[in-house]
C-alpha cells in the first residue's frame, strides 16, 4: 500500500538530506523522549481509534445480529446476513455495478488522463497555461455535475432531449436515467465525462521524468512513434499507473454521489451499487446488521483487489 | 501561468502546426468537458419558465435574481456557512494533532513506530460505509447527531489516515540535530515542534490543506447521513434536498451549483502553484 519512493520521487523541494544517527547511538534520556513522543502521537491516535477502528470493529460485531438500527435491542443469528447477502440477487447486481461503474470508470479515465497528459507533455510554448486550464474541470465536484447532468438528462424538459427533437431526432429521445437498458452505460459516461485532473497531473509529472537521451536513442535506433511509447515511454510509466489505476480503483467502489443524485437505485434497483446499497438497506430500509454485513464484504473486497492489484502491477514495475 | 522551474530544460523553439493542433484539441476538449457547468452558468440567469420552454435557450440580460431568490428563499446561505465552517473546522482539527502524531510516530521508531504507522494507513483502506453505521448510533448517543461536530470529527477519521502518511514521509527527511539543539537550549519539546519542526513542514503542509480543503468542501456522503433536517445541511445536502422536492426549482438548483463551485475556483486562482504542485505531490497517494 505504501508508495512512498513515488511519493518522495514527487515531492519537488527535496528537504535537505537528513544527518542519520548511527543506529546503535542511544541518548540518556531515552525513555523520558520515547514518553513524550507516545504523547506527541496519544491525541490524534485516540480520536482516529474511536472514528475508525473501534466503529469498523463494531461494524463486525452488529453484522452477525438481526438489529434495525432502532431499537435497544438485538440477537445474535450468526451468519445468517451473509448468507442472505450472498445469495439474493439484489446484491450481485449491485456487485456487477460496482464492476462496471468502478473498474471500467478507473481503466477509462486513465486512458484519458493518459492522452491529455501526452498531449500536455508535447507543447513546447503555453504548457503552464494549458495545464491550468485541462485541471480546471477538475474543479466541480462529482456532485455538483452529477446534480446538473439530472436535469440536462430530464426526459420533458431537459436539454439532451429538447436538441434531439429540435433536430427531428425525436425517435432518439429518451427517458436516458429511467430506462434499465440504458441507466448503467449513461452512469458510466457522466462518471467518465473529465479530463482527469489529477491523474493528468500524476501522468504529466512522470512523462516528464522519461530521460530524453532514451526516447532520442531509440528514435535514433529507427524506432517508430508507436514503437517508442511501447517499448520505452510505457515501461517508465509504470509506477504512475499503479499509483493512479489503486486511486481510481479505491475511489471506484465506493462510487455513490452519482447513484444519489442521478438514479436513487432506480429504476427498481436496477442501478444501485454496493456504497449505495449499504446506505439503502442500513438507513432507508432499517436492516442495520444486514447492512453491516453488506459493509464488511465491501471491505474485504477493497483490501483484497487493493492488495492484488498492487501486486500484479508492482511486479512489471521497472526499478528505476 | 508558467512554472517557475520547469523539469527538463527546452529550447526556445518555433511554434509548430503539431504544437497548434494539440492546443486547438485541448481547447475543445476542455469547453467539451466543461459543458455540464458551462450550462449551469448560462442558466442561473434565466427564469424557470424560460428554461423549461427552451432548454438549449441562451439569457437575454445578465440577471442576478436568482442569485438573490437562492439566499432570501431558501436555507442555502446557512448551508453555505455550514460548509466553510465543517471545512475550516475540519482542517485546524487536523493540522493541530496530524503533524504532531507523525513526528512523533517518526520519533519513537522502531518496531512501536511501524505498527501505529499502519494502524493509521489500515485507514486507507476502509471505505466510510463499513464504519457509517456504528458511528451514527455512537453519536445519537453522545448527543452529537446532526452537529456540525459530529461531521467534523467523522472526516477527522478518514484524513488522519492519508495526513500521517504524508507527513511520515516527510519528516523522515528532517534532520534531528536541529531538535535537539533546541531541546539543548531548554526549549520543551512542545515549543521545539511548533517553532522549530513544524515550520520545516510547510511544503507538506501547503499540499495537505489544499487537497483537504477541497475535499472537504465537495463532500456529500458524510454530512448527509450525519445531518438530519434539523440542520440546514451543507451546499451539497441542501441541493440535494432542493432537488428532491416534487416540483423542484431548476432555475435555484443551477444557481446553487454554481454558487457551489465559485470558492473552489477562487481557491484554485489564489493558490494555483501550491495547487498543480501539491497534486501531484499528495494525489500520488490518496
Amino acid at each position: 500500500m505504501t508508495d512512498q519512493q513515488v511519493l518522495v520521487k514527487a515531492l519537488p523541494a527535496e528537504p535537505p538530506p537528513a544527518a542519520r544517527p548511527a543506529p546503535g547511538r542511544r541518548r540518556p534520556r531515552f525513555d523520558r523522549q520515547r514518553i513524550a513522543m507516545l504523547l506527541f502521537i496519544a491525541p490524534a491516535a485516540i480520536l482516529y481509534a474511536l472514528m475508525m477502528i473501534v466503529p469498523s470493529l463494531q461494524s463486525i460485531q452488529l453484522s452477525f445480529t438481526d438489529w434495525d438500527g432502532i431499537s435497544p435491542t438485538f440477537e445474535y443469528v450468526g451468519l445468517r446476513n451473509y448468507e442472505d447477502i450472498l445469495t439474493g440477487e439484489r446484491f450481485w447486481n449491485a456487485v456487477k455495478n460496482t464492476l462496471i461503474l468502478g473498474l471500467g470508470s478507473a481503466v477509462i479515465v486513465n486512458v484519458i488522463a493518459l492522452a491529455v497528459a501526452m498531449m500536455l507533455d508535447k507543447l513546447d510554448h503555453a504548457q503552464g497555461f494549458f495545464r491550468t486550464i485541462v485541471y480546471l474541470p477538475a474543479l466541480v465536484s462529482g456532485f455538483i455535475a452529477a446534480t446538473i447532468w439530472k436535469y440536462v438528462l430530464n426526459f420533458n424538459f431537459g436539454a439532451v432531449n429538447a436538441t434531439l427533437k429540435g433536430l427531428g431526432l425525436d425517435a432518439q429521445t429518451r427517458d436516458w436515467l429511467g430506462d434499465h437498458d440504458i441507466v448503467i452505460g449513461v452512469l458510466l459516461f457522466i462518471i467518465c465525462f473529465t479530463l482527469g485532473g489529477n491523474t493528468t497531473l500524476i501522468y504529466l509529472a512522470n512523462l516528464q521524468s522519461v530521460p530524453q537521451e532514451l526516447v532520442e536513442a531509440a528514435r535514433i535506433d529507427g524506432a517508430s512513434r508507436a514503437q517508442v511509447f511501447r517499448y520505452v515511454t510505457w515501461p517508465m510509466l509504470a509506477g504512475a499507473v499503479t499509483v493512479n489505476m489503486t486511486l481510481m480503483m479505491i475511489a471506484g467502489w465506493t462510487i455513490f454521489d452519482q447513484i444519489m443524485v442521478l438514479t436513487m437505485g432506480g429504476p427498481g434497483f436496477i442501478s444501485e451499487t454496493m456504497a449505495f446499497f449499504i446506505y439503502k438497506v442500513g438507513f432507508g430500509e432499517y436492516r442495520a446488521g444486514y447492512g453491516s454485513a453488506a459493509a464488511v464484504v465491501l471491505f474485504i473486497v477493497v483490501m483484497a483487489t487493493t492488495v492484488i492489484a498492487n501486486r500484479y502491477m508492482r511486479s512489471r514495475e521497472i526499478q528505476a | 501561468m508558467t512554472d517557475p522551474k520547469p523539469k527538463r530544460a527546452k529550447e526556445r523553439r518555433r511554434l509548430t502546426a503539431g504544437e497548434l493542433i494539440v492546443m486547438a484539441v485541448l481547447a475543445i476538449l476542455v469547453i467539451a468537458v466543461s459543458f455540464p457547468v458551462l450550462y449551469a452558468l448560462l442558466n442561473s440567469f434565466r427564469s424557470y419558465a424560460d428554461i423549461t420552454k427552451d432548454p438549449m435557450g441562451l439569457p437575454t440580460s445578465l440577471d442576478f435574481s436568482n442569485y438573490l431568490t437562492l439566499f432570501q428563499t431558501t436555507e442555502y446561505g446557512e448551508a453555505l456557512l455550514n460548509t466553510a465552517i465543517i471545512t475550516a473546522g475540519t482542517l485546524v482539527i487536523l493540522m493541530a494533532l496530524v503533524p504532531m502524531a507523525a513526528y512523533g510516530i517518526e520519533r519513537v521508531g522502531g518496531r512501536t513506530g511501524r505498527w501505529i504507522y499502519l494502524l493509521f494507513i489500515a485507514g486507507l483502506m476502509i471505505p466510510f460505509q463499513v464504519r457509517m453505521i456504528p458511528l451514527v448510533t455512537s453519536m445519537n448517543e453522545v448527543g452529537l447527531y446532526s452537529t456540525l461536530t459530529s461531521v467534523m470529527l467523522v472526516h477527522f477519521g478518514g484524513s488522519a489516515a492519508f495526513g500521517v502518511l504524508l507527513y511520515c514521509s516527510f519528516i523522515k527527511g528532517v534532520p534531528r540535530e536541529i531538535e535537539e539543539a533546541a531541546n539543548m537550549d531548554g526549549a520543551g519539546r512542545l515549543r521545539t515542534f511548533w517553532s522549530i519542526v513544524f515550520p520545516m513542514l510547510l511544503p507538506v503542509t501547503s499540499a495537505f490543506v489544499i487537497i483537504q480543503a477541497l475535499g472537504l468542501w465537495n463532500d456529500f456522503f458524510i454530512p448527509l447521513v450525519f445531518l438530519d433536517a434539523s440542520s440546514a445541511g451543507t451546499i451539497n445536502v441542501a441541493l440535494s434536498r432542493m432537488s428532491g422536492l416534487m416540483a423542484s426549482q431548476w432555475e435555484l438548483i443551477y444557481t446553487g451549483a454554481i454558487v457551489a463551485t465559485v470558492p473552489s475556483v477562487i481557491l484554485f486562482a489564489a493558490f494555483q502553484r501550491y495547487f498543480i504542485k501539491g497534486m501531484s505531490i499528495g494525489a500520488v497517494k490518496g
